[in-house]
């Protein structure tokens, strides 16, 4: 069975590409285009891993993470964090707010997919 | 400062200038001894008799002494009491010494003196006026010291004995007018030279604050600047991590360039290459504007010329979303001396986010009028408008309002705050009437100048 990630990201062209990609890779992908709908999908579909964006309409990917982070049935689902806020404040929130790691755009297709492999432990 | 600061200020200025004082009356004291037993030595019994004096003012120092190591623990209020206590204690003090020792031939003037000046030069007392309260207060002791003299209830210190009352009277009142003359003569020479410090001192407190306050300035302004370079690179990052990704679907085999997703993806990199140049362009000018370093090449212009060569431009945008761009103006010239290729800028970018924010079948109205001594300029469209809470903000740079209507448009939400640089660059304004799904209008008030 593959593996079934979440995809938030409010960028259309991002999402797609980003799509495509980890498709290609066997994996299952369902894509969400705002915070609050990344949120809604992460408790009904239950995905094995999440790639957040951070500057989200609706709902900021901080507070998505945390509030999943911080919520015990959802505790454990790994939370990639990928955006093109690159401050070392943003990635000191990302990390406080439970994400399991932070990547900044742009960023090399090989690196997310070895990061969220090792993430899956396969 | 604060209020609570200031008080602290106060309070430790006060006990410092009690621990100051304490040291003074210790020396005083010392000097007073010292002087006595050469008296002694001598036989000199009219300086010997403020020996009680000296030692009196020693043990009331010791007195003044414990308070200054205990002030710690007092209230403010109780240590500005305590304090004029003990300055109203040596000014009596010193008021008898100058009475026993004979008025104006007193050596105890110098302690009044001194007395002057601990009082009169301290930032936070009444120190200019202090020195005043002080001369009257003595003056008038001293007169009252006199007044007892002249109905014998106390010795006439240093006045000949023997003399009638007419001849004591002669005395007491040369000896009133001297003393006291004596008293503000010092009083004013002090007054004048503490107002002097404290107002140097008040000066120089001034400059810091000032410098502070210019201080906090420029790290707002650092915080800005960072603020605005993490966002640009945010800007920038975005397209381009589209850009990459899809080259490397392609380059990766996953999306094969045969296909019909090869082409769009070539064509979704390129748009955001696009992207890219164009907020870079916007990023330099909108440093320009912001750093004044913009210079208006201003002549005299035809203002409608401007609004119909913009039209004109985007006519060809507008058809192909299927939105009426129409000019609301007459053509009689209007001319001002602006800056021509900034106010086509102007109304380029306005009319291109008028058409971006409008559905298909939408119009797009631009005005032009004089309203007394300006020139109003409008852009009007039925398009998706924008809440009253955004209404101000989207003249800030990289501010878009976010929601679903305005996700489907591109932009790099510079566009507004170049808009709002260049109306300001020629002394006007800019703001926006709408309400949502309303449509917006964008208006702008040039003044007017004949070139």
């Amino acid at each position: 069975m593959s593996r079934k990630i979440l995809l938030i990201e409010d960028e259309a062209a991002m999402s797609e590409a980003i799509k495509l990609r980890l498709e290609a890779n066997g994996f299952t992908v369902i894509a969400a285009f705002d915070g609050q709908e990344g949120l809604t999908k992460a408790r009904q579909e239950k995905p094995d891993l999440i790639i957040l964006d951070v500057m989200l309409p609706k709902m900021d990917g901080f507070v998505v993470c945390r509030m999943l982070k911080f919520d015990e049935k959802y505790a454990r689902i790994p939370i990639i964090m990928l955006t093109a806020r690159t401050q070392s404040k943003d990635i000191e929130q990302g990390k406080e707010m439970g994400a399991d790691a932070y990547m900044t755009k742009p960023f090399k297709s090989e690196e997310l997919l070895k990061k969220i492999r090792e993430l899956l432990g396969s | 400062m604060n209020l609570l600061e200031e008080q602290k200020l106060i309070f430790h200025d006060i006990r410092h200038k009690i621990g100051w004082s304490v040291n003074i009356r210790y020396v005083i004291a010392l000097l007073g001894l010292g002087l006595f037993s050469f008296a002694m030595f001598y036989g000199l019994t009219v300086i010997s008799a403020t020996l009680f004096l000296i030692a009196g003012l020693a043990g009331y120092n010791f007195l003044i002494h414990l308070i200054y190591l205990f002030s710690q623990r007092f209230k403010l209020w109780q240590l500005v009491f305590l304090r004029s206590a003990a300055e109203t204690i040596d000014v009596l003090a010193i008021t008898i010494f100058i009475y026993i020792t004979g008025g104006l031939d007193s050596p105890y003037w110098f302690l009044y003196l001194v007395l002057l000046v601990i009082s009169g030069f301290g930032v936070y007392s009444l120190a200019s006026l202090s020195v005043f309260i002080i001369a009257i207060f003595s003056a008038l002791f001293y007169l009252g010291l006199l007044t007892l003299t002249y109905y014998r209830i106390l010795p006439s210190y240093g006045l000949v004995v023997n003399l009638t009352p007419q001849q004591l009277l002669e005395l007491i009142l040369n000896r009133a007018v001297f003393v006291t003359v004596a008293f503000f003569l010092f009083s004013t020479t002090i007054f004048y030279f503490s107002k002097l410090v404290n107002q140097h001192r008040k000066e120089l407190m001034k400059k810091n604050e000032e410098l502070l306050g210019a201080l906090e300035k420029v790290k707002e302004t650092d915080r800005l600047k960072d603020e605005f370079v993490a966002t640009a690179s945010h800007e920038l990052r975005t397209p381009l991590s589209v850009v990459r990704e899809n080259i490397s679907l392609i380059e990766d085999g996953v999306v094969s360039l045969d296909g019909p997703k090869g082409k769009d993806f070539l064509t979704v990199a390129r748009g955001n290459i696009d992207r890219l140049a164009s907020i870079i362009d916007n990023l330099l000018d909108i440093s320009k504007i912001e750093s004044r370093s913009l210079v208006l090449k201003r002549q005299t212009t035809d203002l409608t010329q401007i609004a119909a060569k913009a039209i004109e431009l985007l006519k060809h945008k507008a058809e192909e979303k299927q939105i009426k761009l129409e000019a609301n103006f007459s053509r009689q010239p209007l001319a001002n001396w602006v800056d021509a290729d900034q106010i086509l800028r102007l109304f380029i970018n306005l009319i291109d986010n008028a058409i971006k924010y409008s559905d298909p079948g939408g119009e797009v109205i631009v005005g032009l009028e004089i309203s007394g001594g300006n020139i109003i300029g409008s852009v009007k469209d039925k398009g998706i408008g924008i809440a009253e809470s955004d209404r101000l903000k989207i003249f800030d740079r990289f501010i878009r309002v976010e929601n679903e209507k305005t996700n489907a448009v591109r932009g790099t939400g510079l566009g507004l705050s170049i808009c709002r640089g260049i109306v300001e660059l020629h002394g006007g304004r800019i703001w926006v009437e709408s309400a949502v799904s309303q449509g917006a209008k964008f208006i702008f008030s040039l003044p007017r100048v004949e070139g």
